[in-house]
């Protein structure tokens, strides 16, 4: 069949397009009528926008725009942007976060005065994932990550009389704007040795050979660290624990589902694109080997986050350290890419994109619930949890799902994610970054398991009061769960898109 | 033509300035400010490498830098603003309600 109409090449890029729009119509929204906020319409806007946005970069993917069966990746605007599978996956992955978390937010923002504010900071940071994803030049990859790290330190700081949002959000800002300034200059430095922002170019610079290897390496080195700021990993993990746990509650599942993901889709294809591993490694005779670099960081941000996870009295913030540990396998993506992996290569990065889409349901739902048990007003450690299974069966019972995903027990989502990627790192001859995942996946059950244990076994101290039952918490935990239980059956055609869509990249 | 690596020990050296002026001011407003100097660093370099390579890609990206910075900065302002008001200080060592 023949396309009765070809869309123009631009409009591969609808569905940040269809982002931005929704966040300016959230602020015309709120202009119209500065007086009274209508909570049930700026959320349903803002839901719309994500599950539109969602909606097309789901059908670009099922249609194949951008990749090899219709031409391949389409780049545009001087090849500072490129639509590909990677980036409608991610953008699916962002979107999906966003919805939910407008959704929850429509509870949890209930008596907060800015409510347009909010609804519209959240969507214009999802713009900037999603353009995070696209970015196939290093000035769009800065630009796109201070466009979603922006809203985001506003976001966490959004409760302006609770001190411990405000002190969240300084710490977060504060080592933001670090690693931002510690970011531009990596990239200045790979301009210097490059002469070009553009990744293919950079890397076609660098096939040429250079004198300035150790700049080369500086740069590389900061580059990665702006990077593992963003996806919460060591060195540059110690702002996740505080601005989680200070956060709102939906900000904290905004920022650690969909703000890491975002991080690593720009991670991904910056290393894989701009200092391909063959490349670097003869450019420097070996020293810039940032395939070892990011094996060390995975070891050590897994084992970090899980044993600090371990000793956490408080909920949110075991959530936290536990997304550090997430964090760490999902780095196993690059760090088992080999010189000469050939195929494996793509197979371990995609086994890698698609643990962090489970991870985008299962650890978005686990914050909400959180959110839900903060609204209910019980308390945040795990004391206060006892016995709220027999108050609020289905969402325990959903609280349970995660958990024992987010462990990486059998029958969930979260299983099957962990063992494609630890099978795709064996895959790749690194046995030792899969067993030291399965060390600490067996650790993390520890301490997910007292959640579930607090909320089904212990008899509450004292007498649980359960006010309201919020709907809109009770959907977003309901349609995550969901999506966490589904993806034990359709796993398949999630790992199987990631790998075809990672193996493009090589 | 002033060679190359001058702008590079330039540069290097106001970035190491900002650095130190991070890890040993508490206050806020000059911790904004040492970040300033080390995206400033950043745009000396664009700019050097800019001449030298022979295009504008660099110069043309430290426009942007600077707008961003200015973002940042207004985000930043308005994050020590709240600090202020509720812990009726700037000194970024005060604000501990969580332990680490």
């Amino acid at each position: 069949m023949t396309p009765l109409q070809t869309l123009p090449e631009w409009a591969a890029t609808a569905p940040a397009i269809v982002l931005a729009l929704t966040g300016l119509a959230l602020l015309l929204i709120d202009t119209i009528d500065p007086d009274s906020t209508n909570n049930g319409l700026l959320a349903g806007t803002a839901t719309l926008g994500a599950l539109a946005a969602g909606g097309i970069a789901g059908w670009f993917l099922i249609g194949g725009t951008g990749m090899e069966s219709t031409g391949g990746a389409i780049s545009l605007y001087g090849d500072a942007l490129v639509v590909d599978g990677m980036s409608l996956f991610f953008t699916l992955i962002f979107t999906s976060v966003a919805a939910m978390v407008t959704v929850a937010s429509y509870d949890y923002l209930a008596d907060e005065p800015h409510q347009g504010e909010f609804y519209s900071l959240v969507i214009f940071a999802t713009t900037g994932m999603t353009l995070m994803g696209m970015s196939n030049s290093l000035a769009t990859v800065f630009i796109s990550l201070e466009l979603a790290s922006l809203p985001s330190y506003a976001l966490v700081a959004f409760l302006k009389k609770d001190r411990g949002s405000i002190e969240a959000g300084l710490k977060y800002f504060l080592i933001g704007a670090l690693s931002s300034a510690v970011f531009a200059f990596g990239i200045s430095l790979v301009f210097a040795v490059t002469g070009s922002l553009v990744l293919p170019e950079v890397a076609a610079s660098l096939a040429e050979g250079t004198e300035l290897v150790g700049v080369l390496g500086l740069g590389v080195l900061m580059i990665a660290g702006g990077f593992a700021f963003k996806t919460a990993s060591v060195p540059f993990h110690f702002w996740a624990p505080e601005a989680y746990e200070g956060a709102p509650a939906p900000v904290s599942a905004f920022l650690s589902s969909a703000s890491k993901a975002a991080g690593f889709a720009v991670a991904f294809r910056v290393f894989t694109v701009a200092f391909p591993l063959e490349t670097v490694t003869a450019v420097g005779g070996g020293s810039v080997d940032w395939s070892l670099l990011f094996a060390v960081l995975a070891v050590v941000t897994m084992t970090l986050g899980n044993f600090a996870a371990a000793t956490q009295n408080n909920v949110k913030r075991m959530l936290a350290y536990s997304s550090i540990g997430h964090a760490g396998y999902a780095l196993i993506g690059l760090a088992a890419i080999t010189t000469d992996g050939g195929a494996a290569n793509g197979d371990v990065l995609g086994a890698s994109m698609a643990h962090l889409f489970v991870y985008g349901f299962m650890n978005t739902g686990a914050f909400l619930f959180i959110a839900m048990v903060e609204k209910w007003g019980l308390g945040r450690t795990f004391e206060d949890y006892n016995g709220i299974a027999s108050k609020a069966p289905i969402a325990a019972s959903a609280m349970t799902v995660f958990m024992f995903s987010l462990a990486g027990l059998p029958p969930f989502g979260g299983f099957f994610s962990k063992y494609a990627l630890f099978e795709s790192a064996i895959g790749s001859g690194f046995w030792w970054l899969a067993a030291v995942g399965a060390v600490n996946s067996a650790l993390s059950l520890f301490y997910y398991s007292r959640v579930v244990k607090a909320m089904w076994i212990e008899e509450p101290s004292k007498p649980l009061e359960i006010g309201s039952q919020p709907v809109g918490l009770y959907v977003a935990i309901i349609f995550a769960a969901v999506g966490t239980v589904l993806l034990l059956p359709g796993f398949q055609p999630v790992i199987e898109t990631a790998q075809t869509v990672a193996a493009a990249l090589f | 033509m002033v060679p190359p690596q001058y702008y590079l020990l330039l540069s290097a050296a106001v970035f190491c300035i900002g650095v130190f002026g991070l890890l040993t001011r508490r206050n806020a407003l000059l911790f904004l400010m040492s970040v300033e100097l080390m995206l400033n660093a950043a745009n000396i370099n664009l700019v050097a490498f800019s001449l030298y390579w022979g295009n504008v890609t660099g110069q043309t990206f430290t426009l942007f830098t600077l707008a961003l910075a200015a973002a940042e900065v207004a985000v930043g302002i308005g994050i020590i603003l709240v600090l202020y008001r509720n812990f009726d200080d700037v000194d970024v060592t005060n604000a501990t309600t969580m332990r680490w």
